[in-house]
């Protein structure tokens, strides 16, 4: 399917100018159908280094393909996408090399269940990254220590809670070192009394400055982390805005209406 | 006086005559179905391939594999291709064991390919690693585990099936059976001995694939 593109045009050589303050990823005009279902209309988004963008909306909106177009595992019908100010194209070579530093987190986990938890973690460092075995595990070790999950090394995910599972899937895309994490509702799959772990590891993970795009319905994950909050609807980018104002003073009745059905009635700011 | 008309005692006394018969269908159906699993699983990958025209040649191979007889197949083997080529009894049995089993096992690999569910490949794929190391560091090991009990009803089918090689002249169980009930005219005794030999491989087989399919279990659960 890459090979017909492949052919379009002889590779021109592109200068290679990256601008220090050019967005980290940018979506330009990106539209997705599934047959006639028209899930994403024309979205363009920005991400900067270090930034923490959050994208909430009700479930249909679009958000959950948004995040899988990114990195290419839906492929959209047209539109751009830019990492570091170039242009990511459907070519297998390139996208095997692009997706090490798209981290990745799925909502239902996805571990590797033949695998031990560090085996897991060690995976792609050995197999995709030619790292020698006991660099990779002296790494994924270290992994497993900042996702507090080092004394789990050894089992296998069956045995793990889902947070663990899930803790063990970030710590498995941190290792390929990636530039940018796209969490895909990372905690909507897990017990109430789960998610907080989970969404500890990710506060962490921003602190230290790791640049985010994350879909979620924590809201509590968006007001205190996010710098930014983009709230879609029917496959548009309804609004876009600082969590203060998103959560105080949205602009758009839609945003304001999905808000009061998600959050619990406040008595107090 | 016998009450049955069958000397009985004439089953311990000639069992282990079929000693070697019974190795040769051990070893008939054994490599067979080794050749079966590699056609197997090169055919269970083209059918699942993106690439139109592959996917068409293994679906060609399973319909007419699948759709014809084995004996039709033996008989290709053996008779039919002479005027090409002429093949020995074994291998002309080998080939043909493989060849069929290899349709029955392409779609038993296929069935436990697609029963892995599809996040395993798109957490391999962000991981940014390549469609065939995922196929074989992520797929497929999980799919094989899925496909050992299948596996081992067709490994039994098969060690049942080789004696049809009889009819191309192996000297396996069958033919050993007919040779000597034709020659002592016990033929109750002689086929009551290849009926037991029959079921002594297979409950060995039964019982190792049970002790597979439990081993395999360790990491299971999800």
């Amino acid at each position: 399917m890459t090979d017909k593109e492949k052919q379009k045009k002889p590779e021109k050589k592109k200068k290679q100018s990256i601008d220090p303050n050019a967005p980290f990823l940018r979506i330009e005009k990106l539209n997705k159908y599934y047959g006639d279902l028209h899930v994403l209309k024309n979205i363009s988004l920005s991400v900067k280094r270090g930034e923490v963008v959050v994208i909430i909306g009700a479930s249909g909106s679009g958000k959950s393909t948004l995040l899988r177009c990114v990195n290419f595992l839906e492929k959209a019908r047209d539109g751009k996408i830019y990492i570091e100010g170039k242009r990511i194209r459907n070519h297998e070579n390139q996208l095997n090399k692009v997706r090490q530093e798209l981290g990745m987190v799925f909502q239902h986990f996805n571990l590797f269940p033949h695998m031990t938890v560090i085996q897991n973690v060690m995976e792609g460092m050995v197999q995709v990254k030619g790292m020698a075995k006991d660099v990779a595990r002296e790494r994924a070790l270290e992994l497993l220590e900042q996702v507090g999950l080092s004394d789990k090394a050894d089992v296998y995910p069956s045995m793990l809670s889902g947070g663990q599972k899930q803790r063990v899937a970030i710590a498995r895309a941190l290792a390929m070192d990636p530039k940018i994490m796209l969490f895909d509702e990372p905690t909507s799959a897990l017990d109430p009394e789960l998610v907080g772990e989970v969404l500890t590891v990710m506060t962490d993970l921003a602190k230290q400055g790791m640049t985010m795009l994350v879909v979620t319905h924590e809201m509590w994950f968006a007001k205190e982390v996010a710098d930014r909050v983009v709230f879609m609807d029917e496959g548009i980018i309804l609004e876009e805005a600082s969590p203060e104002k998103m959560f105080s003073a949205p602009e758009h009745e839609r945003t304001l209406e999905f808000l009061k059905q998600i959050l619990p009635p406040q008595d107090d700011a | 006086m016998n009450i049955i008309p069958w000397d009985l005692g004439a089953i311990p006394s000639r069992f282990f005559l079929f000693s070697e018969a019974a190795w040769y269908t051990v070893q008939i159906t054994g490599l067979g179905v080794l050749l079966g699993l590699v056609i197997g699983l090169v055919v269970a990958l083209g059918r699942l391939s993106s690439v139109k025209p592959v996917a068409a040649v293994s679906r060609a191979y399973i319909f007419l594999i699948r759709g014809t007889p084995l004996l039709v197949q033996l008989f290709i083997m053996y008779y039919g291709l002479t005027s090409i080529v002429t093949i020995a009894p074994i291998p002309s049995a080998v080939i043909a064991l493989g060849v069929h089993n290899g349709a029955y096992i392409a779609e038993i690999f296929r069935g436990s390919i697609q029963s892995i569910h599809y996040g395993q490949m798109e957490a391999a794929r962000s991981l940014g690693m390549p469609k065939g190391k995922a196929m074989r560091r992520i797929i497929l090991p999980q799919a094989f585990k899925r496909a050992v009990p299948s596996l081992g009803n067709q490994l039994i089918i098969a060690l049942k099936d080789s004696s049809l090689a009889s009819t191309i002249a192996v000297p396996e169980l069958m033919l050993r059976g007919r040779q000597m009930g034709s020659s002592t005219f016990m033929y109750m005794e002689m086929f009551i001995i290849v009926g037991i030999w029959y079921l002594l491989m297979t409950s060995v087989l039964s019982f190792v694939i049970h002790r597979i399919e439990t081993r395999l279990k360790v990491s299971d659960r999800d």
